[in-house]
């Protein structure tokens, strides 16, 4: 930087310096506006990573290889027979591959002596999911318990609307694609912690138990589930398997990106029997609570917007009111040889100077907040807990959106800025100067 | 001598509303290279509006103004501010320092727009200047913390620090004691014979005017003549005597 633009930031400081009242009053709206977008942002990341965290312990993969199975047009099961063969090839075709698991899916009514309820129920073998022993926490019950096949793991607030504890007996009532009620007997081994929204109509149960229930052989599954080390690879994996399934001879589905449950109608309206595939993604999976993302996204922009609107009036003002004080000095300086946009760089340095501040500043107390409110653990009203998915407020500011909101709010405090500098730039030398007061 | 400032037949008129008031009613005017020359005239004559037209600051309703032999009229908004930044320096009336700067940084402002010298050259440039207006001890004041004849020299330190073809003066002394004014024009005085820096400055006061080595004499925005400090002096005397005049002046 050259001598002269450096005296411009001096100048600039120090006038601000000099109004330290309206400075700080400027920026801490500042430093509270960008505090907020970085508690926005951060709860956004915090209910995408636990919305990501409970949909793939819950009901998905990063990446499934599952599928229909028509014994009749009309009768479609969400079934993947000869899984073994699946795996293999799995195992063979994706490198970027942690882990896989399968899981049964089925769809029943959970009788109890006091109440019932629907909820989809996970076949799972417990001896084979290292995710699900580290995410679900068991409250009553033990998950070894899961290994017996009429062995059932339920959610606390289901315990709570069913009135069952670990140790009593539920019947489950299960549709069968082949048009009749099946009926099974269980025993609630586990209840666990609820996780967020999700787990109020997520059921497990023994997979063996759960093949019994729909009469399927040992080779049968609902999906293999596929966790990846690297979240962003999910798209290229299934790409890729989508293209190898099909080049082995398997029949594929077309990419539809709603979850399973949500394919019956339109799958049992195709014409066709037997066994077609479909490899989907935790996104389209968990698509019909992705709304609420996208709804929480466009209320956190139009807060921001407002905010930002009046911040930006504010700035106008206080802007003005430096102007109008510094007349004199802007046509004196004007008059001792400075060029116009020198002047308007001056100004606009001292809304830059401003900006970088207060929004880091209020940067840094918005990661302070957030991670105090997390650490808090505070517990979210059931409504929240919809809206969070999660039971206790988790904000989890990122590096990338914490730098993104500093930077976005000093770039518009920097532009907002510009035009009040620009008509200090413009005023004639002589009409600066003349100016009183 | 080769003319550093020529004026001819400029009317300058500002509009008030539906009033057109006429500051200058057709001045013609030249002002030689190393000229040490005082515009006189009573309070509302249009010393200050003359002065604006040559420093480039403000531009004539009609006629020619023509400064280190360009016309001004000609010139784009950025060619005059450099025009001023490097031919022509200001001392204003009330002093116009940066509030925020220090005492060295007012005077090292147009050395830093002009960017020539380095920090160094700048230093001992500033701080000969300050010197000479008796500021050494004080370069690391804010003007707030100055007496009006303090500002007044800063301002002076920084309109003489570039080294300029033409120093303009708008009633430079009026704010000074008359000992603090004195030294203020020696100096000045110095600077335009050692260098041969053209001064043009105004006043209605006496002892301003003996400095100078001719007085323009303006009333009513109308030149009334060229004439030598003793005859300004004598036809100050002839409009009866000027309260403010000290007997020193008179009898000189
Ligand atoms: N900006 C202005 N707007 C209107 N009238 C002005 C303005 N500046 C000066 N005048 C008028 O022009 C005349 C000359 O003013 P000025 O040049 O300031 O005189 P002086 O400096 O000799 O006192 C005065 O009548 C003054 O009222
Ligand atoms: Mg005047």
């Amino acid at each position: 930087m050259t001598f002269f633009g450096r005296m411009l930031w001096v100048i600039a400081f120090r006038s601000l310096l000099q109004h330290r009242v309206r400075t700080l009053i400027l920026g801490a709206a500042i430093a509270g506006v960008t505090a907020l977008l970085v508690t926005l942002t951060g709860a956004f990341v915090g209910i995408r990573t636990t919305l990501l965290l409970s949909a793939t312990t819950l009901m998905s993969g990063h990446v499934n290889v599952a599928g229909f199975y028509k014994a009749s047009a009309s009768a479609g099961a969400p079934v993947v027979t000869n899984y073994k063969k699946l795996r293999a090839i799995i195992d063979r075709e994706v490198p970027e591959l942690d882990y896989v698991v399968q899981r049964g899916r089925g769809w029943a009514k959970l009788v109890s002596e006091s109440s019932s309820q629907q909820a989809g129920i996970g076949g799972i073998d417990i001896t084979n999911e290292p995710g699900f022993r580290q995410v679900v926490q068991v409250k009553e019950g033990s998950l070894d318990g899961l290994t017996k096949p009429n062995a059932m793991l339920i959610f606390e607030a289901q315990a709570k609307k069913l009135g069952v504890n670990v140790g009593d007996t539920m019947t489950i009532v299960a549709p069968t694609f082949r048009g009749t009620s099946n009926t099974v007997d269980v025993i609630v081994v586990a209840i666990a912690a609820d996780i967020g929204m999700l787990s109020s109509w997520n059921t497990f149960m023994n997979d063996q138990g759960l093949r019994q229930l729909y009469q399927l052989n040992d080779e049968s599954t609902g999906a293999l589930q596929l966790y990846l080390k690297d979240l962003d690879q999910v798209k290229p994996v299934q790409e890729r398997l989508r293209k190898v399934l099909a080049a082995e001879g398997f029949e594929l589905m077309d990419p539809d990106p709603r979850p399973y449950f949500a394919k019956f109608d339109s799958v049992n309206r195709e014409n066709w029997t037997g066994q077609k595939l479909d490899v989907t993604n935790w996104e389209e999976e968990t698509s019909f609570v992705q709304w609420i993302v996208t709804a929480l996204t466009a209320l956190a922009t139009i807060v921001i917007i407002v905010l930002m609107a009046i911040i930006g009036v504010g700035i106008m003002n206080v802007m003005w009111i430096s102007i109008r004080e510094r007349t004199r000095e802007i046509g004196t300086l004007r008059a001792v040889g400075m060029q116009r946009d020198a002047v308007l760089a001056m100004f606009v340095a001292e809304g830059t100077l401003l900006g970088v501040m207060s929004t880091s500043v209020g940067g840094l107390l918005g990661v302070l907040g957030s991670l105090a409110l997390t650490r808090a653990r505070i517990a979210l009203p059931p409504s929240w807990q919809f809206v969070f998915f999660s039971e206790r407020l988790v904000i989890s500011p990122t590096v990338f959106w914490v730098l993104t909101s500093v930077g976005f709010i000093t770039v518009a405090i920097t532009l907002i800025s510009i035009i009040p500098s620009f008509l200090a730039a413009r005023l004639k030398p002589i009409t600066a100067m003349s100016h009183v007061g | 001598m080769s003319a550093i400032v020529t004026i001819t037949d400029v009317v300058k008129e500002y509009s008030l509303g539906a009033t057109v008031v006429q500051a200058l009613r057709g001045v013609s005017l030249t002002v030689d290279k190393g000229e040490f020359i005082s515009i006189a005239g009573p309070s509302g004559s249009g010393k200050t509006t003359l002065l604006n037209l040559i420093g480039c600051v403000d531009t004539a309703t009609r006629g020619v103004v023509e400064v280190a032999g360009k016309n001004t009229a000609n010139m784009s908004e950025r060619e005059l501010t450099n025009l001023r930044l490097n031919t022509i320096g200001f001392i204003f009336q009330s002093f116009n320092l940066v509030s925020v700067l220090t005492v060295f940084q007012n005077v090292e402002f147009p050395l830093l727009l002009q960017n020539k010298l380095n920090a160094k050259e700048r230093k001992e440039r500033v701080e000969s200047l300050l010197e000479q207006v008796g500021l050494l001890t004080h370069l690391k004041h804010r003007p707030n913390e100055l007496s009006g004849g303090q500002r007044q020299r800063v301002a002076i330190a920084r309109a003489l620090v570039t080294d300029p073809l033409i120093v303009l003066a708008d009633e430079p002394t009026a704010n000074l004691d008359s000992e603090t004014g004195q030294a203020i024009l020696d100096l000045m005085r110095s600077l335009n014979q050692k260098k041969g820096t053209t001064f043009i400055f105004s006043t209605h006061d006496h002892r301003v005017m003996r400095y100078a080595n001719a007085v323009v004499r303006i009333a009513d925005g109308k030149v009334k003549g060229r004439e030598s400090p003793q005859e300004a002096v004598a036809h100050e005397m002839e409009l009866g005597p000027d309260p403010t005049l000290s007997t020193e002046v008179r009898a000189s």
